[in-house]
């Protein structure tokens, strides 16, 4: 019994020393702890909730998750309604009122960006619809800075002391983003007018940034698997528009672009969608690099 | 002339519109359509509005008996068929019926109140009567990792006991459940205290104090037995208390979560024992303390963002201690020692699509009456297996095949075997909060 105590007090101890070494930030995605990381250098802890290879409309809300953000002291998610189907338990359950809607501890990015493809009508008859507008901002890489100088102010917010820290490391971050940026806006550029199809309108905000078409999806509607007739209209559209890519996620099945392409003569890539989706996004900036990479073969 | 006055009505126009222009810009702070729509609705409360959603499950169900033999068996020594009208309310059991069954539909409003607390509601709706299932607030902001929960809601006990049947994995409960707490689980007022230990791994420890209303294993209304000689009074307040512990941790994209629950209270069950023998030659009552231990063990692996194989299973054990009374004013020593278990596997084979598989065991059924060991069969089971079609996130179409071992019809103790099909369709509209693991 006395053992069992002692390693109690050892695990809390632990705990508590844990958490108040630095800010502790719990992120809903890789994309996001790696740019918080960038931000926040050393005085900040961070850790992502999901994993970049998942599909971030469906985290499993394991137990783990809500030890995890029992101690935030800031959780910082995407927001439009991209983790409705999972955050909203582990939040409930963390018993962490710093994190709690309305507190300080409680950062949602997609405040903070202009949101495309805003449904006039909200109905679930058109499958898995996000009223907000479309979630996947993180994939135009001209959101990128402001949402890192919107996360500076807020770790500014909970740690006054730092904020000479979050300015130099936020001005530095947005040097070297800017410097690739232009790189960046000259490979997608050359890509204007390309028409392609996703599985998803997951890279829509991309497309639609670099006048790349997207003349349709594999699913006919959001979280809708495609029906073979569907996979049919698909194909008969694709090479009258002559869509020459498809563009395929690292989460769902990757047979009906691999078939669609083979049959149209275009060319299937798979595109990370997040930070570690594939072992090349190792972080925010070889996101890019790989998306643009793989787009412009 | 015709047009003569158009072109003066659009200068008009043209001036009306850049006057207001004018005045909008001459605004220090400008308003977004500050002309064309009402800048306040100063008692709108609409965005008030709780999260509103409605469940609604139907079945159609084929057996090889018919519905009214079907509803008289019984689990010898643990499921009376003639329990469920007794306890006041009475709506069919799921799947009740050959052909056609509306089961239930399930109205559940949730918002938060203020800064401290969220409120949570359930309303089961039957063809006839809409109860209140669960109607309790949670606190947001305890510290040190506590939680209150107080109201009418499903106890922590166990691992599907919280869960409202339109998420478990089959058609109907695990055999163990319906056996120690019946068909509605054990659902009770109370008061709920649980700390989310503040260790690196999820360590959730709980207690409850509950009025202990269970009409299967605990019960606090009194009785009287029709001879006058026994009786027993109502309980004063809560006597039903449960703790448990749930801990979980990844291994990788194994995910392992297991817990243990004890419930511990006294037991007044009401069979008749206040009816005239000739009403009731069976009327008895039960009265003493009863506790039930349960273990679980959830082990899940996440092949990728759809697929996972799930193995959960649970085992409960029931101990009774106390007295037996008939209606002709006798009293005996009745001791029970219970227990029984579930393991199933479910497979998401597909974003739409998962299989499952269940065996139901009660194991060990031993009764004892004033010293003497009553004859009752042990080993009993039942296997269900069930698949899935999801066409979205919203509608569930399930159907289950289970083959009963474990019944006996009241009529000369026969056992049934009892083999049934259910065709199930749940669907579920607006806004349902996510669920747990």
């Amino acid at each position: 019994m006395r053992r069992v105590v002692m390693i109690c007090i050892m695990l809390m101890a632990l705990g508590a020393s844990r958490a108040e070494a630095r800010l502790n930030v719990v992120c809903a995605y890789p994309w996001i702890a790696d740019l918080t990381a960038r931000v926040g250098g050393e005085r900040v802890k961070t850790l992502s909730l999901s994993r970049g290879n998942w599909n971030p409309h469906f985290v499993v809300p394991r137990p783990s998750l809500i030890a995890q953000a029992r101690d935030a002291d800031l959780l910082i998610m995407n927001g439009a309604q991209l983790e409705i189907g999972w955050l909203p338990p582990v939040v409930r359950e963390s018993r962490n009122a710093r994190i709690q809607q309305g507190q300080k501890g409680l950062l949602d990015l997609s405040s903070s960006v202009t949101l495309i493809e805003i449904p006039a009508d909200v109905s679930r008859a058109g499958g898995d619809v996000h009223p907000e507008g479309n979630p996947h901002y993180a994939l135009d890489p001209h959101n990128i800075a402001p949402i890192a100088a919107v996360i500076a102010s807020r770790l500014t917010l909970l740690d006054p002391e730092g904020r000479a820290l979050y300015e130099t490391n936020l001005s530095m971050f947005r040097a070297d983003w800017n410097k690739r940026l232009a790189e960046w806006d000259t490979r997608f550029s050359a890509l204007k007018g390309v028409k392609v199809v996703s599985y998803h309108t997951l890279f829509n905000y991309l497309t639609r940034r670099y006048g790349i078409v997207l003349v349709g999806t594999i699913e006919p509607l959001p979280g809708i698997p495609p029906s073979s007739r569907h996979i049919e209209s698909l194909m008969i559209r694709s090479r009258s528009e002559k869509v020459t890519l498809f563009l395929q996620d690292v989460y769902n099945p990757s047979k009906p672009a691999r078939m669609l392409a083979e049959k149209t003569g275009a060319r299937m890539i798979v595109l990370p969608h997040d930070v570690d989706a594939v072992p090349a996004a190792k972080d925010i900036f070889s996101l890019f690099d790989t998306i643009a990479g793989r787009l412009g073969r | 002339m015709k047009k003569i006055i158009f072109v003066i009505m659009i200068i008009c126009a043209y001036r009306l519109v850049h006057a207001q222009e004018a005045v909008v810009k001459s605004e220090t702070v400008p308003r977004k359509n500050a002309y064309n729509e009402p800048i306040s609705a100063p008692f709108a409360q609409g965005k008030f509005v709780p999260d509103i959603s409605l469940i609604a499950d139907f079945s159609i169900a084929a057996r090889d008996i018919g519905d009214e033999r079907y509803a008289a068996l019984e689990v010898p020594g643990l499921i009376h068929a003639h329990g469920h009208e007794e306890h006041g309310h009475e709506h069919a059991a799921l799947n009740a019926k050959n052909g056609f069954n509306f089961n239930y539909a399930e109205l559940s409003l949730y918002s938060v109140v203020d800064p401290y607390f969220d409120l949570f509601a359930t309303f089961h709706l039957s063809e006839e009567s809409f109860e209140v299932e669960e109607a309790y607030f949670t606190t947001r902001s305890f510290p040190f990792g506590l939680q209150l929960k107080a109201g009418k809601f499903l106890s922590s006990f166990g691992r599907i006991n919280e869960q409202h049947a339109h998420y478990w994995d089959f058609a109907n409960q695990p055999l163990v459940y319906r056996a120690f707490f019946g068909d509605h689980g054990l659902l009770e007022k109370g008061a709920r205290l649980s700390l989310l230990a503040p260790v690196p791994f999820y360590l959730l420890i709980g207690g409850e104090v509950l009025s202990g209303e269970n009409e299967v294993s605990f019960g606090a209304e009194g009785f009287e037995d029709e001879t006058g000689a026994n009786s027993v009074d109502d309980a004063v307040g809560p006597e039903l208390y449960t703790g448990y512990i749930k801990t979980s941790f990844d291994l990788g994209n194994f995910v392992v979560l297991m817990g243990a629950s004890v419930a511990h209270g006294s037991t007044r069950i009401n069979h008749g024992v206040d009816e005239p023998i000739a009403d009731n030659p069976e009327g008895h009552a039960i009265h003493g303390i009863t506790s039930i231990v349960g273990a679980d063990l959830t082990l899940k692996y996440l092949l990728d963002s759809y697929r996972y194989i799930a193995l959960q299973s649970e085992y409960l054990y029931r101990v009774f201690d106390g007295d037996r009374y008939d209606n002709l004013g006798a009293k005996a020593e009745l001791e029970k020692e219970q227990s029984g278990l579930y393991i199933q596997l479910i497979m998401r084979l597909a974003q739409r699509w998962r299989i499952g598989f269940r065996y139901d065991l009660i194991n060990k059924n031993e009764i004892k009456a004033g010293g003497a060991a009553a004859d009752l069969p042990e080993n009993l089971v039942r296997y269900t297996g069930m698949l899935e079609f999801d066409p979205s996130e919203f509608a569930r179409i399930r159907l289950q095949y289970g083959h009963d071992r474990s019944s006996y019809l009241y009529e000369g103790e026969k056992k049934k075997i009892n083999n049934e099909l259910v065709l199930q369709f749940n669907m579920a509209i607006g806004a349902h909060g996510a669920h747990s693991f």
